[in-house]
């Protein structure tokens, strides 16, 4: 550690209301390093991309470039500080020609042009960006960031979904960059990209650095260590639950794709059985649950139900056959201004004829059977919007409860619940499995998927990468597979 | 690369297709047409047309204002208030005033809508209010007058058709062509077309609506001032700026803007304004009621933004 650090952050913290993103995270790239920036979802990784790019600014801490301490205020003013970044989704504008969109961020056309030659590609300036395919797009979108000649490129998720001669590009150019004397800041859900590529690695884990260390080979298992920490310990128990779903398919889905994620996904899941669905961000699952809710409309690949292929114009039309879903984004189930109760029997309302009349004694009880085996808290009944967040999600599942269903579409059921709510929830998902209904489970904290699930799937890049029984639902093995690498059983 | 030049002005191809057949058709029903004819045609068109533009400029930034006819019978009270029985000297120098005061009233409701992040129609449906309350306070009843050498230099006389078509033109080349070239320029298709890449690309947002809105009441300035060249008065009715919105609406998304933000340009809301000019001409001609003709109008502005909705649908698709 002679050379002085192009990049130096101390003591980094920043919160969004009563959420820490990142508590004290210090962070050092050298110039000439590749540094690889790794953590779990939700360990603070795109807030402190964020701040060093000046989307935002952090509530404390010191961030010095080059020695000399400093606060981007904006985008534009991280670029003229020598800080570019490069995200997953191209910042280009898709309405106007690339020329202008150079034009806008004031990039010189020709140093644009010898970068685009540099990389062996052809780019029409006049061409929209809505025009352009997404990995050229994105190829783009890092040559106008190197036009810039930042001390310190930042790349984000840059080569997810990146098709591998592009991927091998962008490896090229980071090694040229570093040869320049100048650094880069990586990003990336492909451990072994890591290693390859990576001088070092720093890994966060709940809004702290854990660990930094040389990214040599055979470093994956200590990042997969520092990613998850201690908890690693807690994984055992809960690991011998029988399996008791009986051996009848309810849901088959063959090789589904659908929009630029989702390639080819195939699973079955069983009567009475709770499926996990275990992924990294950006794998398609949202998609999957959106078709399969019949929201959208896939690209190819075959549903079937109880042994018959469906297709699902509108959502009344998976619902008819018994499937429910409960999106991620409770805001988006929920009517927030509106009582509990409301919002419980909203879903009933479907059987009635659009005139007909409410039976207010049956919906009582209903609804009232809910609440209670829901233990959902009425002390603010009138407005869900002032119930706390699971609560909140209680009353989405619950309204499901009191229309019957026999396959429950949970997405992210427990994102940002507190522990002794979540303990709630998956009890309840157990329970509806015991009552021999069946559960598709995504969910972002993946020793969760052993608490809940039979069974469990890990989506990556579009596939299904895993399938793996209930004893081998540990975090690592999910992990793993999530991260696109073998499961060692 | 030729192909694609003629794919994106196919909007505007059509646009002055429409326009030149309604065209045809409506002179092939006059018994002359001559330079005094074409007059009358331009100074139907010109408060429309302008208004349409500035419209646009709002529109392809992202936002949409609903008063911008207001700001326009503001300027038209205001001008023909204080301009009637002035010298040619005075009511030039008035003129600049009053531009100036469109400017700023265009720029304090974009920034209202940019530090109160209430909703651009919200906003300004409510300055609608103020502005024909203020101009109906300043022009109680219709009237007032203008300079004559001032009102023919920029409505012209008789058959003298150049002074209105300078009118209209001057403002495409001396405002539209520079923003475009310019970086604001750049950054009000940016914000328009996707707020998240234009703020990583260092747009100001906030900043660049404001001149928007700014630049946009400009274009309902001169619309008034032209406005109170035609007519020589000062009319100060809601009605009339209602409708002024709505056809400033109308002509910007005939003249291919997309109301999603990011698309469009200029050329196309001027010439749309012909056709909204044409359609009630002819049909009055046929003696069909002019009220048919509101409902017309009204009906292709929705037919407009849904065929405009389904084509870039499909384009997505692709």
């Amino acid at each position: 550690m002679s050379q002085s650090p192009i990049l130096k952050i101390s003591h980094l913290s920043k919160s969004y209301g009563p959420v820490i993103a990142l508590r004290d995270a210090n962070f050092e790239v050298l110039p000439g390093e590749i540094h690889a920036l790794l953590g779990a979802n939700g360990a603070g990784k795109s807030t402190l991309v964020k701040i060093l790019t000046g989307v935002i600014t952090g509530d404390l801490g010191v961030i010095e470039v080059s020695g000399k301490q400093i606060t981007f205020t904006s985008p534009d003013n991280a670029r003229k500080g020598g800080v570019a970044p490069v995200f997953q989704d191209p910042a280009l504008i898709p309405d106007i020609s690339i020329q202008r969109n150079l034009h806008l961020t004031g990039t010189d056309k020709s140093r644009f042009l010898k970068e685009i030659l540099a990389m062996g590609l052809e780019v029409d300036l006049n061409k929209l960006a809505s025009e352009i395919e997404l990995p050229l797009l994105r190829m783009i979108d890092l040559a106008r960031a190197l036009s810039h000649d930042p001390d310190l490129l930042i790349l984000d998720e840059i080569t997810a979904a990146l098709p591998v001669d592009m991927a091998e590009k962008v490896i090229a150019i980071m090694g040229a960059h570093k040869a320049k004397g100048k650094s880069v800041i990586f990003i990336s859900h492909r451990l072994a990209e890591i290693e390859e590529i990576c001088d070092r690695a720093t890994v966060l884990r709940d809004g702290i650095n854990v660990d930094t260390f040389d990214a040599a080979e055979g470093s994956e298992e200590r990042i997969v260590a520092a990613m998850l920490g201690d908890k690693n310990l807690s994984n055992t128990r809960n690991l011998n639950r029988v399996n008791k779903a009986s051996s009848e398919v309810l849901l088959k889905v063959d090789s589904l794709s659908g929009g630029k994620l989702l390639k080819s996904v195939s699973f079955q899941v069983h009567k009475g059985e709770v499926l996990g669905v275990a992924a990294l961000e950006g794998q398609g699952q949202d998609l999957l649950f959106e078709i399969l809710a019949g929201e959208t409309k896939p690209a190819g690949g075959k549903i079937v139900v109880n042994g018959k292929e469906v297709t699902f114009n509108h959502p009344d039309d998976a619902i008819e056959i018994g499937i429910s879903y409960v999106p991620g984004d409770r805001k988006s189930a929920l009517m927030p201004q509106r009582s509990i109760r409301e919002n419980l029997a909203l879903t009933r309302m479907r059987g009635l004829r659009n005139w007909g009349q409410i039976k207010f004694k049956d919906e009582d009880e209903k609804v009232d059977g809910a609440i209670r085996s829901l233990e959902i808290d009425t002390r603010a009944r009138s407005q869900v919007k002032r119930l706390s967040g699971g609560n909140q999600q209680k009353v989405t599942i619950g309204r499901w409860v009191t229309t019957g269903f026999d396959l429950l579409l949970c997405f992210d059921p427990t994102r940002g619940i507190d522990v002794g709510t979540k303990g709630q929830i998956y009890e309840l998902i157990r329970k509806f499995a015991d009552e021999g209904k069946s559960v598709l489970l995504f969910t972002s904290e993946l020793r969760e998927i052993a608490l809940a699930c039979d069974r469990a799937i890990v989506l990556y890049e579009g596939k299904v990468q895993a399938n793996l029984e209930h004893k081998d639902c540990d975090e690592e093995s999910l992990l793993n597979a999530a991260h696109g690498l073998a499961v060692k059983k | 690369m030729n192909m694609m030049l003629v794919k994106r002005q196919s909007w505007n191809i059509g646009i002055v297709l429409i326009a030149t057949i309604l065209g045809a058709w409506q002179i092939s029903r006059l018994p002359v047409f001559g330079s005094y004819e074409a007059r009358t045609f331009l100074l139907g068109i010109l408060p429309i047309a302008l208004l349409s533009m500035g419209q646009a400029i709002i529109i392809i930034g992202g936002g949409i204002n609903l008063a911008i006819g207001a700001e326009s019978v503001l300027i038209n009270c205001l001008a023909a208030r204080f301009m009637v029985g002035k010298s040619f000297i005075a009511c030039v120098l008035l003129t600049l005033l009053f531009l100036l005061v469109s400017i700023l009233v265009g720029a304090l409701t974009g920034l209202i809508i940019s530090k109160s992040k209430i909703a651009d129609i919200i906003v300004t449906l409510a300055t609608s209010f103020i502005l024909i309350g203020l101009a109906m306070y300043i022009q109680p009843s219709p009237g007032g007058g203008m300079n004559l050498t001032l009102a023919q230099m920029i409505s012209g006389k008789g058959s003298a058709f150049l002074p209105p078509l300078i009118t209209l033109i001057l403002p495409l080349v001396v405002i539209w062509l520079p923003l475009y070239r310019s970086r604001t320029g750049i950054a009000m298709f940016a914000i328009g077309s996707n707020k998240d890449s234009a703020f990583l690309s260092g747009v100001n947002v906030d900043f660049t609506r404001i001149k928007l809105y700014a630049v946009g009441g400009l274009f309902a300035g001169i619309s008034g001032i032209a406005l109170t060249a035609i007519t020589l008065s000062g009319s100060p009715f809601a009605s009339i700026s209602n409708t002024a919105t709505l056809n400033s609406v109308a002509g910007a998304v005939l003249g291919g803007v997309a109301l999603s933000g990011g698309v469009g340009g200029l050329t196309g809301p001027a010439l749309a304004a012909l056709i909204l000019y044409f359609i009630p001409t002819i049909l009055l001609n046929y003696g069909i009621d002019p009220a048919y003709s509101q409902i017309i109008t009204g009906a292709l502005t929705i037919l407009v933004v849904l065929a405009g909705g389904l084509i870039r649908n499909r384009g997505k698709k692709n």
